[in-house]
Parts: C-alpha cells; sequence; structure tokens
C-alpha cells in the first residue's frame, strides 16, 4: 500500500486527535507534583501553601529563604494561592490526596478537615521542640484541639500562624473636632457609653447622614463581650435565645434602625468598611491588627479602645499552621510549622505591624509595642486577646448551625421582628442542625 | 476499502466517545452510588440506603432554594420579551446599529465577577446608582440586597440584563430570516404593523425562542455563582438558589452523598422540563 496523499491527511488527523486524546488523559491523571521525594543527599523538598496580601506573600518568602539558610537540608516550595480562592482550591487538592505538606487552616475550617483525618496531630512534636506553648495566648492554642467530638480541648493540631483580636479603633480628630472625649484604653464602654457616644458622632442633616458615630456592627462580638452565648458548655444546644444574648443583638440592631448611629448593613457591606473610616465618614469602627500598616498612612490621628461591654469579651480570629496528614516528611514539615509560628517566625511577622505574635512574652516588647508608631495604646490589643474566644463558627466541625443563625437574622436587621422572637423561631432549627450535622458530639 | 472506511469512521468517533464515558459518563455513574452513601468527599463512603433522598424531601431548605430557584427563573420570559423587543428594534434601518448591537453585547462577554461587584453598587441602598435615579423620580429605593422581600426582585434584573446580549443576536439573526416575501404579500392584502408581528415574525422566529426558552431554563436552574458574591444566598436564604445549597452541602458541610442526591433531584427537574418543552412545542414551533 503506498501512503496516498489522502491517506496521509487522515493519517495525520488521526494521530492528531489520538495525540489530543492521550494528551488530555495525561494531562489529568498525572499528579501535580507537590515534590516531597527525598533527594539523593538527604536533602528533603517540602511545600508549604498559603494566601496574602502582597505584603504577607514577601513576609513568607524571606521567612521561607531564612529558613533554608538555617535548615540547609530542607528545601521549600511556596504555594501561594489567592486568599479569596484558597479554601476552594484546597478542599479539591485535599480531597485529591496529594496536599502540600504545610498549609494555612483557617479556624473557621479547622473543624472540618481535621475531623476528616486531614491535618496531623502535633502534640509531641511541639512537646520535644522549643516551643514554649505555657507562653503563648490560651485561645490561640484551643482552638486548634480536637478531641474527637467538639473543638477546643483534646490533641493539638496547628500552631496559630497568627492571632486577630478585634478592637475599637477610633477617628481622634473627628472626637477632638466634636468635642466628645476619647474612649478609655482601660475601661470598656458599656452599651449606654457607646450609644451616647455614637450620637454624638453623628451627623444628620435632612435625614442624610453624612458622618456615622460607628462602623460595622460585629454581632457575635456584642453578644459574648455582653456575657452571651451560643452554644451551651457541652456545645450540644443553642442558647442564643437566653437573654444576655438577646439584649445584645437588639441592642446590635437598635444602633441602625432605631437610633442611625451605624449604617445598615447594606450600606456597609458595599462599601467597604475600612474605606468609610478613611474617609472620616466613620468616628469608630471594630477591626483587627491586621489594619494598623494601612491606618498608619492616615492622614489623621486615631488610636485604639476595648470593645464596648463587660470584660473585655469579644471574638478575634485566627490561622493555623497544619501538617497533612499523609505527608511523607512529617520532621522537616514540622520543622517548618515551629519556624513560622515559633518565636523567629512570630517575630518578623509582628515587626511589619499586621500581626500579634503568639507568645506573650513576646508581646510585652517593642517588637510589638512599636512605640512612636500608632497607635498609641497598642496594650489594648494585648488585653483583648487574653480575653477575646474563637468565633463562634469554629467550635463544631459542621458550621450548618452557624449558617442558620446568620441567615436567619435578617428579620431582625431588618426591624421586622424583635430579637428575642427571631432566635426563639430559630432555636429548633439550630438544634436540629447541630446534631444531623455534628453526630460525634452526641455519641 | 469500504471495510477500512468504516474502521477510519470508528477510530474518529472513538474520541468523543472515550472522552465521553471517561469524563462525564463514569463520573456521573459514581455520583449516582455517592448518593446512596454518607460520602464526606474525603473518606471512603459508606453506604446509607436511600437516607439522603429521605432527607431531601423533609429539608426545609431544599424547597425553600428550588422556590427561589423556580422565582428566580421569571428572569427568563421578562428577558425574552425585552430582547425580541430590542432585537425588532435594531433589526430596522437606523443609525449606528452597529454601535447598539455592541453596546448590549457587551455584558455576554465581560466576567461575571467584575459584572456582579459593579451591580453590587448599583444597588447599594445608600450610596448606589439605582436608588439615586429613584430619587430623581421622588421614589424612596429599597435597600435591594440586604431585603428579603426586594433581594430576589433585584437578582432578577440584573439577570435580565446580563441574558440580554446573547438572546437580542439570536433574536437579530431569527429575524433577519424571515422572508421579506411574507412581509410584501401581507402589507397587501392590508395588514397592520401588529398583525405582520403577531402572525408573521413570532411564528418564523419561533425555533428560536424555543431554543432560547430551553437554554435559559437549564442555565437559570443551574444559576448561582452571581448570587454567592452579590448576597451570599441572604438575606434569610431568600437568594438561595439550588444550586448554590447544593455547593454548601457538598463543600461547606461536607454532605457529598445529600450533594449527590440533590444533583440528581436536579437533574430529573431539568430533563422533565425539556421534555415537556420539547413536547408542547410542536403547537407553537413552526419549522419551515
Amino acid at each position: 500500500m503506498k501512503l496516498s496523499k489522502r491517506n496521509f491527511g487522515k493519517g495525520m488527523l488521526v494521530s492528531l486527535s489520538l495525540a489530543m486524546m492521550i494528551g488530555g488523559l495525561i494531562g489529568c491523571g498525572s499528579k501535580e507534583s507537590s515534590g516531597n521525594t527525598p533527594v539523593a543527599d538527604g536533602q528533603v523538598t517540602i511545600q508549604f501553601a498559603g494566601w496574602g496580601d502582597p505584603s504577607e506573600k514577601e513576609v513568607f518568602t524571606n521567612l521561607i529563604k531564612s529558613f533554608e539558610e538555617k535548615n540547609p537540608t530542607i528545601k521549600v516550595n511556596y504555594l501561594h494561592i489567592p486568599s479569596g480562592d484558597y479554601v476552594g482550591k484546597m478542599n479539591t487538592i485535599l480531597a485529591g490526596g496529594d496536599a502540600p505538606d504545610v498549609f494555612y487552616v483557617p479556624d473557621g475550617d479547622f473543624g472540618r478537615w481535621v475531623s476528616q483525618d486531614l491535618i496531623m496531630p502535633i502534640d509531641d512534636m511541639v512537646k520535644n521542640s522549643n516551643i514554649d506553648t505555657a507562653d503563648m495566648w490560651e485561645s490561640g492554642l484551643s482552638r486548634y484541639r480536637y478531641d474527637g467530638s467538639a473543638i477546643g480541648q483534646g490533641k493539638l493540631y496547628a500552631l496559630p500562624k497568627d492571632i486577630g483580636p478585634h478592637v475599637l479603633f477610633y477617628n481622634k480628630d473627628l472626637f477632638t473636632k466634636m468635642n466628645v472625649p476619647f474612649p478609655s484604653a482601660e475601661t470598656p464602654m458599656t452599651m449606654e457609653q457607646l450609644l451616647d457616644t455614637a450620637q454624638k458622632l453623628t451627623i444628620s442633616k435632612n435625614g442624610k447622614t453624612t458622618q456615622y458615630g460607628m462602623g460595622p456592627v460585629w454581632w457575635e462580638d456584642f453578644v459574648l463581650a455582653n456575657g452571651g452565648k451560643f452554644l451551651s458548655d457541652n456545645k450540644q444546644e443553642f442558647v442564643g435565645n437566653s437573654e444576655e444574648t438577646v439584649h445584645a443583638l437588639q441592642f446590635a440592631a437598635d444602633l441602625t434602625n432605631k437610633y442611625g448611629v451605624v449604617p445598615s448593613s447594606a450600606a456597609l457591606k458595599d462599601l467597604n468598611d475600612s474605606e468609610m473610616f478613611k474617609t472620616g465618614k466613620l468616628a469608630m469602627m471594630v477591626t483587627g491588627r491586621w489594619m494598623v500598616p494601612e491606618f498608619r498612612k492616615l492622614g489623621f490621628d486615631w488610636d485604639v479602645a476595648p470593645l464596648t461591654g463587660n470584660d473585655w469579651g469579644g471574638i478575634s480570629g485566627s490561622v493555623g499552621l497544619g501538617i497533612y496528614s499523609k505527608t511523607k516528611n512529617v520532621e522537616a514539615a514540622y520543622k517548618l510549622v515551629e519556624y513560622l509560628g515559633g518565636p523567629e517566625g512570630q517575630k518578623e511577622q509582628s515587626l511589619m505591624g499586621f500581626s500579634i505574635p503568639s507568645f506573650k512574652s513576646m508581646a510585652s516588647t517593642d517588637v510589638f509595642l512599636q512605640p512612636g508608631q500608632k497607635p498609641e495604646h497598642a496594650e489594648v490589643f494585648i488585653k483583648a486577646v487574653e480575653k477575646e474566644e474563637a468565633g463562634p463558627w469554629t467550635v463544631l466541625p459542621n458550621a450548618k448551625w452557624y449558617d442558620l443563625l446568620s441567615q436567619g437574622l435578617a428579620p431582625m436587621w431588618e426591624g421586622k421582628k424583635s430579637a428575642a422572637d427571631v432566635l426563639n423561631d430559630l432555636k429548633p432549627k439550630i438544634d436540629a442542625a447541630i446534631k444531623e450535622g455534628n453526630p460525634a458530639l452526641f455519641k | 476499502m469500504k471495510r477500512r472506511e468504516q474502521l477510519w469512521a470508528y477510530l474518529f468517533i472513538a474520541s468523543p466517545i472515550l472522552g465521553f464515558l471517561l469524563f462525564a459518563f463514569i463520573p456521573l455513574s459514581y455520583s449516582v452510588y455517592v448518593s446512596f452513601t454518607d460520602y464526606s468527599g474525603y473518606k471512603t463512603p459508606v453506604l446509607n440506603g436511600g437516607d439522603n433522598y429521605v432527607n431531601l424531601v423533609h429539608d426545609e431548605l431544599f424547597w425553600k432554594t428550588l422556590g427561589n430557584t423556580i422565582y428566580s427563573a421569571l428572569s427568563i420570559p421578562i428577558g425574552m420579551i425585552c430582547s425580541l423587543g430590542l432585537a425588532t428594534a435594531l433589526n430596522q434601518k437606523i443609525r449606528g446599529i452597529r454601535f447598539f448591537r455592541t453596546l448590549f453585547f457587551l455584558p455576554t462577554i465581560s466576567s461575571v465577577i467584575a459584572l456582579t461587584l459593579l451591580w453590587k453598587w448599583i444597588f447599594n441602598d445608600t450610596y448606589g446608582l439605582l436608588n439615586h435615579l429613584l430619587e430623581v423620580v421622588g421614589i424612596n429605593g429599597p435597600a435591594w440586597l440586604s431585603s428579603e422581600r426586594w433581594a430576589m426582585p433585584a437578582m432578577i434584573i440584573q439577570g435580565v440584563w446580563s441574558g440580554l446580549g446573547i438572546n437580542l443576536v439570536l433574536y437579530l439573526a431569527a429575524l433577519q430570516g424571515v422572508p421579506r416575501s411574507f412581509y410584501e404579500a401581507a402589507e397587501m392584502d392590508g395588514a397592520n404593523a401588529w398583525q405582520r408581528f403577531r402572525s408573521i415574525t413570532i411564528p418564523c422566529i419561533s425555533p428560536t425562542t424555543l431554543y432560547i426558552l430551553i437554554t435559559s431554563i437549564i442555565g437559570a436552574l443551574q444559576d448561582y455563582p452571581r448570587f454567592q458574591i452579590m448576597t451570599e444566598g441572604g438575606p434569610n436564604y431568600s437568594t438561595t438558589t439550588i444550586v448554590y445549597y447544593l455547593f454548601q452541602n457538598a463543600f461547606r458541610y461536607m454532605n457529598m452523598g445529600f450533594a449527590s442526591a440533590m444533583a440528581w433531584i436536579l437533574g430529573i427537574i431539568i430533563l422533565v422540563i425539556t421534555l415537556l418543552n420539547f413536547y408542547f412545542s410542536r403547537r407553537w414551533v413552526h419549522y419551515e
């Protein structure tokens, strides 16, 4: 058979389509190399995944470089995933069974991942290393403990990369201009004092508010600061319809609906609240240390104060550093976790101004306090971190109950129903969701 | 030689068939299996009979989100009427016709995320464009996206707008395919503009209408990213569509089995609606 022109064309087409097909198959079949194969001379390569804005990426690139210098046998591949995609992408990677050796574990996703055996317990490794857990913030550590049913006790599965308590930021220039005394850095304001202050700082003309006394209402903060709770001590029951919680939430809703000192959540959601603060439209707002580098660039004077309520309650956010349960390089992976979560890594992160060191002894030094730079009362963060708890979305592996709660509060924010009615209506549904979603808790 | 050609033919069609088996049929069959298990996405699945389906029927949110999805599908008839009207207008010989065609097609080729963020700003109750315009004519606009009553209408408005471009182009093409001679004949018989539109244009473009209807219904039943970005399904689940709820069950509550069951119910709903559409289309769709 001679290869005629026609046949040649066909042959080309066939081989082309076959090549495309096979290429497609190989492309899908081949695992993304995580590079965790030991190299001949005892050197190992591990992969580390995290997110963060460019400044965080830079800090971690530098940290990894100095880690590699100190540990010449370990090479680290830094996989930077944009923060918006992080959890979705990690879910896919984890389900695929070939995840990075070390990765960021948001405290809200910790429960789900650890209950699915994706993260390795690190108690023993921590004990045998130079990390002094007694010097660490308790709430930073306890949110990464899991005993098989609820979060907060049991084995330790991650070290905090950071911890971010909520505090009240205020625009000093606006306070001075309107003759309102600054909030105390030692004693939290009561709800009445907060309302009074916010009212004095709100400017309305013909029903249009040009300056609000206060920014976004983190309702979880109000509840915890008022001594309220969301779940019973054994976490099996929703207790958000108790008097303290109802009172706190009603107050939070009234700030917008009744007193008009806080913009409605819709106005805030879409026009970033820190943008409003930066342009002087908000006299006070609740946020964390991560805003400090940006606020230091502002043209007005500002400071921080405790959240409203008794005894410095509130919520702090955190991201942990976890080790993939199926990693082949446990030792190297832990070395990296120890470095980033330990004194050296914490120091570098704190110096950047956006985080609080995990170690109490370091937090009281200039590494964190940074005298001469705003805010003047940096110690407020430290008092807050000691008392503030992990957010309610972290305490159970399945967060459906929390979604039901935050969605269900809508009629209250709209002012259509009282907090008491809304929470009483929600209780049976939330209780059912806790039970259905967290069977291990009821065993 | 004939045999050889047949062999070639089989080789050529092997690629798409294998592709379908590998990337559609096998995953689909696996998801049927998963829908009868307690699969979390990470651990080995364990069969639990029809539990997922039973739970689904008793799940209040399943019905609510299904209802939301049907409500959101209101954007289909509204969108079709709008795009047909615009297409008719653009089918005339007017100045700058290319400009308008490009203008209306722009949303179709822009990123969903960017457009959604833009609309979030348009719907902002205090600073948004829409309420600002309403204020000019003396209406006090609602808090669109944070009100249980108005969030879905807002999403419908956005849905109509974003679907306009592609439907417009399809209708324009269909309108240009209507034979001139039909109109000329009708004109001679004394039919007015409306009569011509009703008795000639609508029947002639009915295959396009069917196509748009079916693809829009499937699209609407599977719609969710814009809901996730704009409202996060709120307030009070008023804008959680069924696929958004499915996504939450799969990737937030690690209930892959339940989510698979939901996906299959949704698949069956889509199949039934599409078959009904084809069945009834015989009465109103005219092919040449």
